[in-house]
């Protein structure tokens, strides 16, 4: 753009030739946003639309009437009550667990030293370099035996123990920044590990529960491939994602259904990243810093 | 079992209590919090994490149909059948093509953006940002199930838009036909994850400190030079980083694939994933029998081809780092003032 500006200077008065230019940024951004968004926008105006609307009115974004009919049906015939219970379930208490375990794993890795310390933390390493995703088969079958196969534990268990390890490291970076004083300061005081942790050392870590938990509860809002597999027997565990990719199959020409459906599903997560935003896009930046 | 898993959970700690001296001993006992704080960790990640590493290299020993215990030994077989099998490599192809399209495109555009939203002078940018960032918040799964919808066969979509302004004469089944589905496929995983590399720029942007673009328009950089000898060389490092990423989340693809397509029509979208989930959960689709062993052999296979690549470019990154540093230290050396881009420039060179 700024290229753009400085070849119009010699033509144009300098302050005309840059609001041009800048106009010109901001139309184009504005058109290219619009269609990025035209999906999202385009399955909200489905989604109040009659199928005989769905099939004549193409691609328009505003339907003639706020009809309500498909998203009583997706949440009592289409079940999406049960699916969005279950993902709220899923989604708070992975991230709830993550952000606990993760913290204690990684305060007590930063801050003691322990017989054994080397060998968890190269282990730790070793697992960021395998590969990941391949191992879905022995770990359905372990589901099975321990005999959490059908149950939501299974699904927060498994997501819970994929996001530690990451997790972890994060913690360990953040609690190596904070100084030794305060915490020699609470146990001075005679308190123990567990009250150090819990009632200095992670309040102190606020920022970094906030970073963690907002990539948690988005991750895990959206997790497919386990719960897939592992609901697979009990369609009462499905989450949202998961739901509504079976919907699709048993619906497959009930698309005002499937789009109010699929509003059902987007929209909670839409409506927390543009209250969070801020800090949502800080997290994901965090991650590439850190 | 059980026994198996423990040790796998908790490698060293048993061993380091109970063998070696009464020093280690006594450590261990002092911190007997660090041990209990670590315990989650370790029970979680030990059970479904390295556990099924472990247990998935025996499972790709044994012809297996997911039920009850795997009995029929057949040794390395498998992995003999998945290297010759076309199907496999049809998969593996489609895996690189879609990642190796995807990735330059993506990084591209949004790059483009960042460069457009990292200008301080521009109003509204947060808003930009929050706007192309919001796909990502979105599963592939549900993408997937609107992008079907968007361009189905059903009614009138893009394909009358299209065809209302001339751009085809006849209705695309984009999902439908051979020639079109991966490359669709592409094209949304290429709108649906942009977000990520646009805000992985913007912090890189950010990160550049101001006074390296003072200095250069002071010795008389435009806007041009500023890019290629201040901006390029800045952002390599997070840049090498990004493009890792990049490769290694779209070698992974698997919702957008089995939700949209299938891996069809005619296995022409399948990719490695989703060929590993028909053999083990939906034989049907591959015209099998349910495999639990064979896919655990093809995605082992594949999981060590990843592996190579990542290896592979973690010591091409090493040996051009240390390149770079050996160059940058040359005329520093000499005692030279290193010539505005000179330095740079014989710089960029070995990446290229």
């Amino acid at each position: 753009m700024a290229v753009e500006a400085r070849t119009m200077k010699p033509i144009m008065p300098k302050v005309l030739g840059k609001g041009l230019g800048r106009i010109a940024v901001h139309v184009i951004l504005i058109g290219l946003g619009f269609l990025y968004m035209y999906p999202f926008l385009w399955v909200l105006a489905g989604s109040f639309k009659t199928p005989g609307e769905f099939f004549s009115s193409g691609l328009s974004l505003i339907p003639r009437q706020l009809n309500l009919k498909n998203y009583v049906y997706a949440w009592n015939a289409g079940n999406f009550s049960t699916y969005f219970l279950n993902t709220v379930v899923v989604a708070v208490g992975v991230t709830l667990l993550v952000i606990l375990f993760s913290s204690m794993a990684g305060y007590v890795l930063s801050k003691t030293s322990f017989p054994g310390k080397k060998v968890v933390l190269g282990a730790m390493l070793a697992l960021m370099f395998l590969p990941a995703g391949y191992t879905i088969i022995p770990t359905f079958e372990l589901v099975q035996r321990l005999g959490l196969l059908n149950t939501l534990w299974s699904v927060i268990l498994v997501q819970t123990a994929g996001g530690l390890v990451f997790n972890t490291f994060l913690f360990m970076g953040y609690f190596a920044t904070i100084g030794k004083e305060i915490e020699e300061a609470a146990l001075v005081d005679g308190a123990n590990l567990p009250t150090t942790y819990w009632h200095v050392m992670l309040p102190m870590a606020k920022p970094m529960v906030a970073t963690v938990g907002l990539f948690q509860f988005m991750q895990n809002w959206n997790s497919f491939w386990i719960p897939l597999v592992f609901t697979v027997g009990n369609p009462s565990l499905r989450t949202l994602a998961v739901g509504l990719y079976s919907f699709v199959g048993e619906n497959s020409t009930g698309w005002t259904y499937v789009s109010a459906g699929a509003v059902i599903s987007i929209v909670p997560i839409m409506v927390v990243f543009f209250f969070l935003q801020r800090y949502f896009i800080e997290a994901v930046a965090g991650a590439i810093k850190g | 079992m059980a026994l198996r898993i423990d040790t796998a959970a908790v490698p060293g700690i048993e061993r380091l209590a109970t063998a070696v001296s009464p020093a280690t001993r006594r450590q261990v006992r002092k911190n007997l919090w660090s041990y209990i704080f670590l315990l989650p960790l370790l029970v979680l990640v030990g059970l479904f994490v390295v556990y099924p590493m472990v247990a998935s290299i025996n499972i790709t020993l044994y012809d297996w149909n997911g039920i009850g215990n795997p009995t029929r030994f057949v040794g390395l077989r498998h992995f003999f059948t998945v290297s010759r099998d076309p199907l496999f490599w049809n998969a593996f192809k489609n895996t690189f093509t879609y990642a190796l399209v995807l990735v330059p495109i993506q990084l591209t555009l949004a790059l483009i953006l960042a460069l457009v939203l990292n200008n301080p002078k521009l109003k509204g940018s947060t808003i930009y940002r929050a706007v192309y960032f919001s796909p990502v918040v979105t599963s592939a799964a549900m993408v997937g199930v609107v992008m079907t919808m968007l361009l189905g066969g059903v009614g009138d979509k893009l394909n009358g838009l299209l065809l209302d302004i001339g751009l085809i004469r006849a209705p695309i089944d984009w999902l439908g036909d051979p020639r079109f589905a991966l490359p669709v496929v592409i094209a949304v995983g290429i709108w649906h994850t942009l977000g990520y590399n646009l805000v992985y720029f913007l912090a890189a942007l950010q990160s550049i400190p101001k006074e390296l673009y003072e200095a250069a328009r002071v010795d008389g950089a435009n806007a041009f030079h500023q890019f290629r000898y201040v901006t390029v060389p800045m952002l390599r490092d997070v840049g090498v980083v990004i493009v890792f990423l990049a490769i290694l989340g779209s070698l992974q693809v698997f919702d957008l694939v089995l939700v949209m397509t299938g891996g069809g029509p005619y296995f022409a979208s399948e990719v490695v994933s989703t060929y590993i989930y028909h053999y083990a959960f939906t034989p049907a689709a591959v015209q099998a029998e349910a495999n639990v062993g064979y896919a655990s052999a093809a995605a082992l296979f594949m999981g060590l081809i990843v592996m190579g690549i990542t290896i592979m470019q973690l010591l091409a990154v090493r040996y051009a780092a240390s390149r770079r540093s050996e160059l940058k230290s040359a005329p520093a050396a000499a005692g030279e003032r290193v010539p505005r881009g000179g330095a740079y420039r014989g710089d960029g060179a070995d990446l290229n």
